[in-house]
């Protein structure tokens, strides 16, 4: 984890608010910050012995500073000025030697450091350290730096740091301006950074979950009280039973023997064709009983709920996809099962709705707000609530409060790692492209997790545009959205400016939601996922593109994976493969495909 | 909140009445206000609408779904209460979800607070693992964050939110969402004699309070009672003396 320093300290109180940092900083060089040796010995005694003491010196004699090492004293001492290499070597702690970095040249001096660590800052006005302006920290992309060995000041608070620790992953961030208020230091402040750095916050650090389900700063446990011992008891199941080979063999048993994985990736000799530009696969989890990628959580969760006690479930949907998956395992596991489905999607999704209650689940209509995916949500945040201690909410993509998000994920993750070995089988290596739709995100996180750390595969998240971004029709969330809460968890939402939720807009059901799941919003945060928007139109050009070129009639949602996929096999050459992942079937839709393609197909 | 603590210490039981800012237009608000003072409230919690409460039953949601339809937001709630210049003897109380308060900026909402008089806040979907995000900026306005227990409230959270709680603890009467209810169970009572042996601050109960049985059960067990749907349908359905003898049974010592 990475380590905080609060730099700059001249009074007590703000040393007790520092002591739960792992480093403390005392200016002796000319800044208003500065204070004589006593003082910092005085303050110094008040840390516990856990806390790096760290003296700040500019072009200091060696005197004055192996008198600052022996008297405070200091475990650490810092170097803003022009010392030299000799000067470094005498001194007996570790030394940190600060760089000014504005350009390339600077970035080449830090490099040749021979300071146990080095520490960047933005170009310095009121004393050579610290400027309190923010880094630019793509300067430092190239760099040829251990990250061990890394400090970043340079502007940092307690807003920011999460994006400078994510890019960046130093040993150590310091922080001196970003915890003062007018110029002075804030106990508050100082606390709310390190809190903010070491997790148990909004702001948590790395690219990986952590206990407190984050994902960057995205995530958490937003929910209220009342749920707080169910989500906590089902993340202390998921983490006993991810590790637990019984349950695993038991969830792949059902994969294969049920849901009839694997699934192929087929080869669109017609559709590369057409296309002219890379080797297009398709991942076809519309081959899946049931009909879509939806099946492959509802097993794990179902099995994860028998595991806790509980034989009720509840469930919302959008498409009816997962309404259906679910009503399915719990007719397969015997459990009782409650869908809350809004109004406007049982219209649309007709024939869902029969196959749940043939499945002999309870679909409750949920008439309020849009009568969508958000409203139906509610009601099944509600009806949770009120039944917590007897029933599971099966929560249908990797949305809502930690562990969910994390547990959909690694229940769909089979379809990336399906894919990865298949494509390396095919082609004996990984491919260029990924696409996958995404409503809240299940299907293109299980797609994409596998190859988030091949930096060579483009991966391509596809969101629904409606009637077209610029409109106020669309579910872009990504594209448009603004972060907030809802559902549980710090994301990205439409909203207005007063924090009220928006209704989203998309011709399909399973794309027609406000929010997405945290870990998309983290991973457009750091770059690493591309996120579109494809419109209905588009999306419907599509359905009739596969069906016509294929003999796949793709659902609606998986449509727009592969209107982008079109878009993005432009500009790609023939020695290139792309990998389109056909989240589900188009059964569901043909209602809509007949009226809206009704003379065209 | 001192004034809460003084009244525990008197014996006396508090009634805080919440309402639903804006439903029926935010001019409503001051008068809704007064007229509760008036009746003998301890305390008045003001909620601001939101789109998405789902820690609430169907009365407060249609309420909220009025208010937001009025055009009422998060600002202009605070903005209305800072104008007030009649004479404001009890505390105010504001229960909004985190969203609003994110979007409007946790340390901006705890100054507009500060300026509209607003003396505690609380929010139902911020666990209290999660409270730095806002509580600092409201303890340095002095403003509180009042914490809410429920039944399924584990034993050692419990202590770990007790410990910290400030004003008053908000102690839930059902596993459920807000709503009036015909019965509570006797495992709430249980429930509220373990919150009251162990809180530092007074213990009050809400959510499903609407009835004088509900009062006169729990009436030994809890320092004071939260009611919200009941007044906020009262006040909807222009009846709101009828919950006269609910603050009553609450308020004075020996009701007639
Ligand atoms: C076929 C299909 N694909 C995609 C989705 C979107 O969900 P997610 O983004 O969670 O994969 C749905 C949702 O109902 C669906 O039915």
């Amino acid at each position: 984890m990475t380590k905080v320093k609060i730099c700059g300290l001249q009074e007590l109180e703000h040393v007790r608010a520092a002591s739960t940092a792992d480093a403390a900083g005392f200016v002796f060089a000319p800044s208003r910050r500065r204070i004589s040796i006593e003082q910092a010995a005085a303050l110094a005694a008040e840390l516990p012995e856990s806390v790096e003491k760290i003296g700040v010196f500019v072009n200091a004699g060696l005197d004055e500073v192996l008198e600052a090492v022996q008297k405070v004293p200091l475990s650490m001492v810092q170097l803003h000025g022009d010392e030299t290499d000799e000067f470094i070597r005498s001194i007996p702690v570790k030394v940190v030697q600060a760089f000014s970095v504005r350009d390339i040249e600077d970035v080449k001096k830090l490099e040749r450091s021979i300071a146990d660590f080095v520490l960047v800052d933005a170009p310095g006005i009121d004393f050579r350290g610290g400027s309190g302006r923010t880094f630019d920290w793509s300067l430092l992309g190239g760099a040829s730096i251990d990250p061990e060995r890394l400090i970043v000041a340079g502007g940092l608070d307690a807003v920011n740091v999460g994006q400078a620790i994510n890019s960046l992953a130093p040993y150590m961030v310091d922080v001196s301006s970003g915890v003062e208020t007018e110029g002075n230091k804030d106990a508050d402040k100082i606390k709310i950074f390190i809190k903010t750095v070491k997790g148990d916050s909004m702001q948590q650090t790395t690219g990986t979950v952590k206990e407190t389900g984050f994902f960057g700063r995205f995530g958490g446990q937003f929910v209220p009280e009342t749920l707080m011992k169910a989500v906590k008891e089902l993340e202390a199941t998921y983490t006993e039973a991810k590790d637990d080979a019984d349950f695993q063999a038991d969830y792949h048993k059902y994969l294969k023997e049920y849901v009839g994985r694997e699934q192929p990736l087929t080869y669109a000799a017609r559709l590369t064709e057409a296309w002219g530009g890379p080797k297009v696969y398709l991942k076809r989890e519309d081959l899946n009983h049931t009909g879509a990628h939806k099946i492959n959580n509802a097993i794990g969760q179902a099995l994860l709920a028998i595991r806790m006690g509980k034989r009720k479930i509840v469930a919302e949907t959008g498409a009816g996809q997962h309404g259906v998956a679910t009503a399915t395992i719990c007719a397969l596991l015997d459990l009782e099962c409650v869908i809350f489905m809004g109004e406007e999607d049982i219209r649309r999704q007709q024939l869902n709705v029969f196959r749940m209650k043939l499945l002999g689940a309870k679909v409750e209509s949920v008439t309020k707000g849009s009568a969508t995916l958000k409203d139906a949500v509610n009601e099944a945040l509600r009806y949770w609530v009120t039944n917590v201690e007897d029933t599971h909410y099966l929560i249908g993509s990797a949305l809502g409060p930690h562990p969910f998000p994390t547990m959909v994920r690694d229940f769909q993750s089979v379809i990336g790692r399906e894919t990865r070995e298949q494509i390396l089988d095919k082609e004996g290596r990984l491919p260029d492209v990924i696409l996958a739709c995404v409503g809240g995100g299940s299907n293109a996180i299980g797609m994409f997790h596998p190859f988030v750390e091949d930096e060579s595969v483009r991966l391509i998240g596809v969101e629904a545009a409606g009637e077209g971004v610029d409109t106020d029709r669309h579910a872009a969330t990504l594209t448009k959205g603004t972060e907030g809460v809802l559902h549980g968890a710090y994301m990205k939402l439409l909203q207005d400016e007063n924090g009220q939720v928006q209704e989203a807009h998309s011709i399909s059901a399973g794309l027609d939601y406000p929010g997405v799941g945290p870990e998309h919003v983290h991973l457009e945060d750091i770059g690493r996922v591309e996120y579109k928007a494809v419109t209905d139109e588009e999306a419907l050009a599509s359905v009739i593109k596969l069906s016509r070129l294929e003999g796949i009639i793709p659902a609606l949602e998986s449509a727009h994976a592969v209107a982008e996929a079109e878009k993005a096999a432009a500009a790609m050459g023939s020695d290139e493969i792309l990998i389109i992942c056909v989240s589900g079937r188009g059964d569901k839709d043909m209602a809509t495909y007949a009226e809206k393609l009704e003379g065209l197909a | 909140m001192k004034c809460l603590k003084n009244l525990k210490d008197s014996g006396d039981k508090a009634f805080v009445a919440y309402i639903m800012a804006g439903d029926g237009g935010l001019d409503k608000l001051r008068g809704q206000v007064e007229y509760l003072q008036a009746t003998g409230v301890t305390a008045t919690e003001i909620g601001i609408p939101f789109s998405d409460p789902v820690a609430d039953g169907p009365v407060i949601e249609e309420a909220g779904n009025r208010a937001l339809a009025e055009g009422v937001t998060l600002d202009k709630v605070l903005l209305e209460m800072k104008d007030w210049d009649f004479d404001l003897k009890i505390p105010l109380i504001v229960m909004t979800y985190l969203n609003p308060v994110i979007r409007y900026g946790a340390e901006r909402f705890a100054e507009s607070c500060r300026e509209a008089g607003v003396s505690a806040v609380i929010i139902p979907d911020l666990p209290f693992e999660h409270q730095q995000l806002v509580e600092p900026y409201l303890k340095k306005t002095g403003i509180t964050l009042i914490q809410l227990v429920t039944l399924t409230t584990t034993e050692n959270r419990l202590e770990d939110i007790l410990e910290a709680a400030e004003g008053f603890v908000y102690a839930v009467t059902v596993t459920g969402i807000t709503g009036v209810r015909d019965e509570l169970t006797q495992e709430v009572k249980e429930f509220m004699k373990t919150v009251r042996s162990k809180s530092p601050v007074p213990v009050y109960a809400g959510f499903g309070i609407s009835r004088l049985e509900h009062i006169e059960m729990l009436r030994e067990d809890v320092d004071g009672f939260i009611v919200g749907s009941a007044i906020v349908k009262a006040f909807h359905d222009n009846k709101i003396e009828s919950i006269e003898p609910l603050i009553h049974a609450v308020t004075q010592r020996n009701p007639v």
